[in-house]
């Protein structure tokens, strides 16, 4: 009885209060807002093609080149002739699966490491942090710069993964390196509290082992946590995306927000007060990242009650 | 302040450069372009090679030998030859580009603390105030802008547009030589990348300092300060704000790698010749021992600047230093 008790509580409760969370979440302005543009940024991201057919380039672009907004392209077009919505809704793919991907490396490393060190501690924990901490302090960007010839010397260049080139890989990778300590952190601060707590102790006692522990019992309790982290992470890997592929890790042949952006400023876009080129990827690009914010807090809210009452 | 909190503190920071150089070790020699791999062409003969090898010390074991001279000429700040910059040091190429940004982010933190602390504080404050609700909207979209996509509007808007400010650069070329006509114009040129990159700042410093507020309302000094009958603003300002700065001394320390970071995208935006566009130049050369040196000094300054930010939050808050 005393093993079957605590494994209940942490299965079938959380799931409860999940889906309450879910309304919770809904009926907040900030909750539903985000919700709201995600879903509309999600189904463009999903059906490109669908909505605006498919990726226009130099040879089947459709207009004439940074010709201004007109009935035949409602957001203008940029240096190529291309159409700037066509463009713009194709970028919402690359640049949200290349959020998606970094996102889960570092939710993953964060998680393992947060919950290892925090269960385990000791020198583990010790070493871990001070690792992470090292990291923190490493300037992202600059460290994607030199990291990028490094990964393309070990991958080879022009390789291939899943369909994905190997540069955008490069920035995946990059960002979910770079990330994962500050969710590290949380999730470890979380499971110090939870391991003082009876139900591990219980389980200690009947003889688990520290594997199952963390796996059975403290998992299920940081999960609210880790999906907080993993909406705010989201918005933070779509902003890091944007800045790298702006500064030139991104791939011409498929334009992320931020490599339109890279080419609206190569073409002299801003001096030349072309405003269409600019603004729609701009726009996006921060709708998304305060999307994800805004849902990513309201998340925090309604799942850690804690928490809750802070903003 | 504890002598044996600074010496560990200090202590940390001498560690984190110490594997910074490390990190940059290993990576140099698994880059494409190392000289190891330049040496193996099939065009120079084993003699060849070998005489080349010797001679650059390549033929003597990583570590400890290559790693000690490494270190050695490191320290001693010779950091190699820029490719881009036609074999001039990259000490030298760096230190030239460092200026304009130091200046640039220098003013652009100042004032989006000063206004970032004092937006916080008013909205945290006054908790559903018209400021909370208008500020945080504004803070969070401001949040989530990269530098240059506040800085690429702005460039839209008042300079291709209005014509107010210049679009790129430091200095107008051929400028005036006379001190105030040229500090006029640097001035001109400085308005718009420092108005990009403080709107970006702003939003995490004023989100930060707003829930630092907010936690500050409720503890039993400002409770005590309020029975006491003091004005309201008092509170705020002798009371709860003194307070409140702590956690944003070391959010400022935190961020500022990310600053430094960003801080490249603003400057690309505006052509302005600081670390950012002539990261992006080395990006675009692939000059590595240039990336190398840059990578090497934001990381060391951006350690020292933590070590002070720890310095400084033992010196504000007694429960630390011991």
């Amino acid at each position: 009885m005393t093993t079957v008790a605590p494994v209940t509580a942490a299965s079938t409760l959380p799931r409860r209060r999940r889906a309450d969370g879910l309304r919770r979440l809904l009926a907040r302005t900030d909750g539903l807002i985000g919700v709201a543009i995600l879903v509309i940024f999600g189904l463009l991201a999903l059906a490109p093609t669908l909505f605006v057919g498919p990726l226009q380039d130099v040879v089947t672009a459709t207009g004439l080149p940074l010709d201004p907004p007109s009935a035949a392209a409602l957001l203008g077009t940029d240096e190529l002739g291309r159409d700037m919505v066509n463009i713009t809704v194709h970028g919402a793919r690359i640049s949200m699966s290349i959020g998606l991907m970094a996102t889960i490396i570092t939710i993953l490393l964060g998680t393992v490491v947060g919950i290892v060190a925090g269960y385990v501690g000791g020198v583990t924990d010790a070493l871990l942090m001070r690792f992470s901490d090292f990291l923190l302090v490493l300037p992202t960007v600059v460290l994607a710069l030199i990291l990028a010839p490094v990964l393309d010397a070990v991958v080879g260049e022009g390789a291939e993964l899943f369909g994905i080139r190997s540069t955008l890989l490069i920035v995946v990778v990059v960002i979910g390196l770079t990330s994962w300590p500050s969710c590290a952190r949380v999730i470890r601060s979380q499971v110090l509290s939870l391991k003082e707590r009876m139900f591990v102790d219980r389980a200690r006692v009947v003889g688990s082992g520290p594997g199952w522990i963390m796996r059975r019992h403290i998992l299920p309790n940081v999960v609210n946590l880790v999906v907080a982290q993993a909406v705010l992470t989201f918005a933070s890997a779509v902003f890091t995306e944007t800045t790298l592929a702006f500064i030139g890790l991104g791939d011409p042949a498929a334009p992320s927000w931020g490599q339109v952006l890279n080419a609206a400023q190569t073409a002299g876009a801003p001096g030349l007060g072309a405003w269409w080129y600019v603004l729609p990827p701009a726009a996006c690009v921060v709708l998304v990242v305060l999307a994800f914010t805004l849902v990513g807090n309201a998340l925090d809210d309604v799942l850690n009650p804690r928490a809750r009452g802070r903003r | 302040m504890t002598a044996g909190y600074v010496l560990r503190k200090v202590a940390q920071s001498i560690v984190t450069i110490a594997a910074i150089i490390l990190l940059l070790f290993v990576m140099f020699r698994a880059m494409p372009g190392s000289p190891d791999r330049a040496i193996r062409n099939p065009h120079f003969t084993q003699q060849q090679q070998e005489d080349l090898r010797a001679r650059y010390g390549l033929d003597r074991p990583l570590i400890p030998d290559q790693l000690v001279v490494y270190i050695e000429s490191t320290l001693s700040g010779d950091l190699g030859y820029s490719i881009k910059y036609a074999g001039r040091p990259v000490i030298e190429v760096v230190a030239e580009a460092a200026g304009p940004t130091v200046l640039l982010l220098g003013i652009a933190e100042v004032l989006a603390i000063v206004i970032g602390m004092a937006l916080g504080s008013i909205a945290g404050w006054h908790r559903g105030g018209w400021v909370d609700r208008l500020g945080g909207g504004l803070a969070l979209v401001f949040y989530s802008m990269p530098y240059f996509v506040v800085g690429m509007p702005l460039i839209i808007v008042f300079a291709a547009g209005l014509g107010w400010f210049p679009t790129s650069g430091m200095t107008t070329p051929g400028g005036s030589s006379d001190p105030v006509t040229w500090l006029l114009d640097l001035g001109r040129h400085l308005v718009l990348p420092v108005t990009a990159v403080t709107l970006g700042l702003l939003g995490a410093y004023s989100i930060l300092m707003r829930s630092s507020i907010i936690d500050t309302r409720t503890e039993d000094y400002v409770t005590t300060a309020r029975a006491k009958g003091l004005a309201d603003g008092r509170i705020l300002r002798t009371h709860a704000f003194p307070n409140a700065m702590l956690p944003m001394v070391t959010q400022i320390a935190i961020n500022l790698g990310w600053v430094v970071g960003g801080a490249i995208t603003a400057e690309v935006v505006f052509n302005w010749p600081g670390i950012g566009t002539l990261t992006v130049a080395a990006l675009d050369r692939r000059d590595y021992p240039l990336l190398q040196g840059i990578f090497l000094l934001v990381a060391v300054s951006v350690v020292l600047f933590n070590l002070l930010a720890d310095l400084v939050y033992g010196y504000l808050d007694p429960r630390v230093r011991s």
